[in-house]
């Protein structure tokens, strides 16, 4: 019934994974092979999606079972996920880490082992790449809200990752500036794996993943999916407010 | 974010950073000893000429950056001009701001970067006491970077606080201001990691 | 190998401080978020502390240092601050920085930020005192008293005056201070309350 995980070497494996804080569970028992281009993520907010980010990235462990990237652990494995695994935030202040442009951008390819001077070159190349090379020398504050959101993606794809995750990158865009990105997502070659609450976000994925309270609600073809996800949450809208205090 | 360089260029911008700041030290350590008055005129004579010569908008930055020092000396003139003990007060004061000046002179000329290579080359010794290099860098960046975002932040709160209350802003605001430090390191951190750690 | 001090698994923010997260990182990040905390504190200028009187909060972020982060930790934050002051950034209140500082009478209390932190945090992490308590006396003791010594003696040694008359001139200042050192108080016990994962002066 189930091969032994280190022999699915290419892609995401979880088995059996689990996610506990403070002993209240906020993922449980999740077997899944994520190995499609385009995967999308819905749920409700507490449904455990951002955690569920976070153990694919290997920034937490798993409380249970185990959680394997190309047939490593990704949260013990860390330098090795550099180049497998590039994760985006929602917020851009909260993953810039440098003053400047440049310095954003070189930190990654440092990190991968680059000296100053072959980071500086791939920097320049990577601005040309994307016609931005008049970044170069700015200071992250003077960019818009939506140039931000920009530079972390130029962070995340310096990196050359095989897998970006993506934990609600639309949030609190303007319209202009969620098209612009969704084009520049679709370009990517790379496997995305995306949270939204916009449906029509991922509407064309090749496989959508409904999280609720930890668990896989659902699990396949987007269109269906979504339009379960979208009647269940009209239905939800309808219903007056939760007032239940669940903590 | 602005640095206290000048960016009208001169011709010490172009001196190692190293040799100014030895410099500045054998400098101020002979200010410190010197006694005789007329010496010392010819020392701050010839500091304010070197201003002069690196440009008026130089000089003037120069002159606006020890303006924080006029308190203390009306009191040095306060006090010396009860006791009578004019030229002793002249000397402390005079010393005091040829002192500066001497020190701004470095800071004007020396560019941010250059500061924190010094840094990092005079730290790397303790890198066996566990200061990684790397670390350094990253925790200037961050400051340099965080600075105003908090401040931005801040400024955000304010304006809450203010459209909920008619009283001034007082001393509270602190406390979120403090929180949202707290939680950008938490976060801050998680984003390093995420890019391979320290 | 020292006990670490960043629990795994956090408290009663579920979701919000998933654990995990590397010593190091947390480490550096915590030192410079605080660090951008003193300077923040000093540039805003809308502050005002006491009813009307605008003091500069400045201070009080050196103090934040050591009751919140602990005395290792608060003194590296107020170490970097004055570092890159040293570097030339305008971070003192008044925008002030750069090399000219250390020459300067304020000498003193700026050299004095990173000691009074340590000694405020030491203070916090060996007493058994409620918190907000033990903050109140760390931030009087490393904020006021031990900072003060500092700025005194700077104050002494560059304007060529005694010790005595140097401490009169900032005679002023210390009603002000010693109010800061009981607000010191209340936000670190406030932030213990909302963080208590993050304030690490009580792990």
């Amino acid at each position: 019934m189930s091969t032994p995980l280190s022999q699915s070497i290419d892609g995401i494996a979880l088995q059996g994974a689990g996610f506990d804080i403070v002993g209240k569970s906020i993922l449980s028992n999740l077997t899944l092979t994520l190995s499609e281009q385009r995967i999308g993520i819905i749920g409700r907010n507490g449904s455990g999606k951002s955690s569920f980010l976070r153990l694919v990235a290997g920034l937490v462990a798993p409380s249970h079972g185990t959680v394997l990237v190309d047939g490593l652990k990704p949260a013990t494995d860390r330098k090795a996920m550099l180049s497998r695994i590039g994760i985006l935030f929602q917020n851009p202040d909260h993953q810039i880490i440098f003053p400047t442009v440049t310095e954003e951008l070189a930190f990654g390819l440092r990190q991968k082992g680059m000296d100053k001077a072959e980071a500086a070159q791939a920097v320049v190349a990577l601005l040309a790449q994307h016609g931005r090379s008049h970044w170069a020398a700015q200071a992250v504050t003077a960019l818009s809200q939506g140039q931000r959101h920009f530079l972390c993606l130029l962070a995340v794809l310096a990196m050359e990752p095989g897998t970006i995750l993506l934990d609600e990158p639309f949030a609190g865009l303007d319209l202009p500036t969620q098209n612009r990105l969704t084009r520049a997502l679709a370009a990517l070659p790379q496997r995305l794996i995306l949270i939204t609450h916009d449906p029509k976000a991922i509407a064309g994925y090749d496989r959508v993943i409904w999280l609720e309270d930890g668990r896989v609600r659902a699990d396949g073809a987007a269109g269906p999916i979504i339009a379960d996800f979208t009647a269940e949450m009209a239905r939800l809208g309808e219903a007056d407010a939760d007032t239940d205090l669940t903590f | 974010m602005l640095t206290l360089t000048s960016p009208f260029e001169t011709p010490l911008h172009r001196v190692a950073a190293g040799r100014k700041l030895l410099g500045l030290a054998v400098l101020s350590i002979g200010l410190f000893a010197l006694q005789d008055p007329w010496t010392f005129f010819l020392v701050g004579g010839l500091v304010a000429t070197v201003y002069l010569a690196c440009g008026l908008g130089f000089a003037r930055f120069g002159a606006a950056m020890l303006r924080p020092l006029w308190p203390f000396l009306v009191i040095l003139g306060l006090w010396h001009g009860w006791t009578g003990a004019w030229a002793v007060g002249l000397m402390i004061g005079g010393k005091m701001l040829v002192a500066v000046a001497l020190a701004n002179l470095v800071t004007m000329t020396t560019r941010l970067e250059d500061m924190i290579d010094v840094v990092e080359r005079a730290a790397s010794p303790l890198a066996r006491f566990g200061l990684q290099p790397k670390m350094l860098a990253v925790a200037i960046a961050l400051v340099i970077r965080f600075t105003p975002v908090l401040m931005d932040k801040a400024g955000q709160l304010g304006q809450a606080w203010r459209a909920r209350s008619a009283r001034r802003v007082n001393w509270r605001i602190v406390l979120p201001i403090s929180l949202m430090a707290l939680d950008d390191a938490e976060r801050v951190a998680e984003a390093i990691r995420a890019r391979g750690g320290i | 190998m020292t006990p670490s001090v960043w629990p795994r698994l956090y408290g009663r923010e579920v979701g919000y401080n998933e654990g995990g997260t590397q010593l190091m990182e947390k480490n550096v990040t915590y030192i410079a978020l605080f660090a951008a905390l003193i300077a923040v504190l000093g540039l805003v200028p809308q502050i005002s502390l006491a009813s009307g009187v605008p003091i500069t909060a400045q201070s009080l972020g050196v103090m934040l240092c050591g009751t919140v982060l602990g005395a290792k930790r608060g003194f590296l934050a107020a170490l970097l601050f004055v570092g890159l002051v040293a570097l030339g950034l305008p971070l003192l209140s008044g925008g002030r920085g750069g090399l000219g500082v250390f020459a300067s009478p304020t000498v003193g209390f700026v050299i004095g930020f990173p000691i009074a932190a340590f000694v405020a945090g030491f203070i916090v992490e060996k007493t058994r005192a409620a918190i907000g308590v033990a903050a109140f006396g760390g931030a009087l003791i490393g904020g006021v008293l031990v900072l003060y010594l500092f700025g005194i003696t700077g104050m002494a040694l560059i304007l060529g005056k005694s010790w005595v008359a140097a401490s009169l001139l900032v005679t002023a200042y210390i009603p002000g201070d010693l109010i800061k050192a009981g607000m010191a108080g209340f936000i670190t016990q406030g932030l213990a309350k909302l963080r208590p994962d993050a304030v690490l002066s009580r792990p």
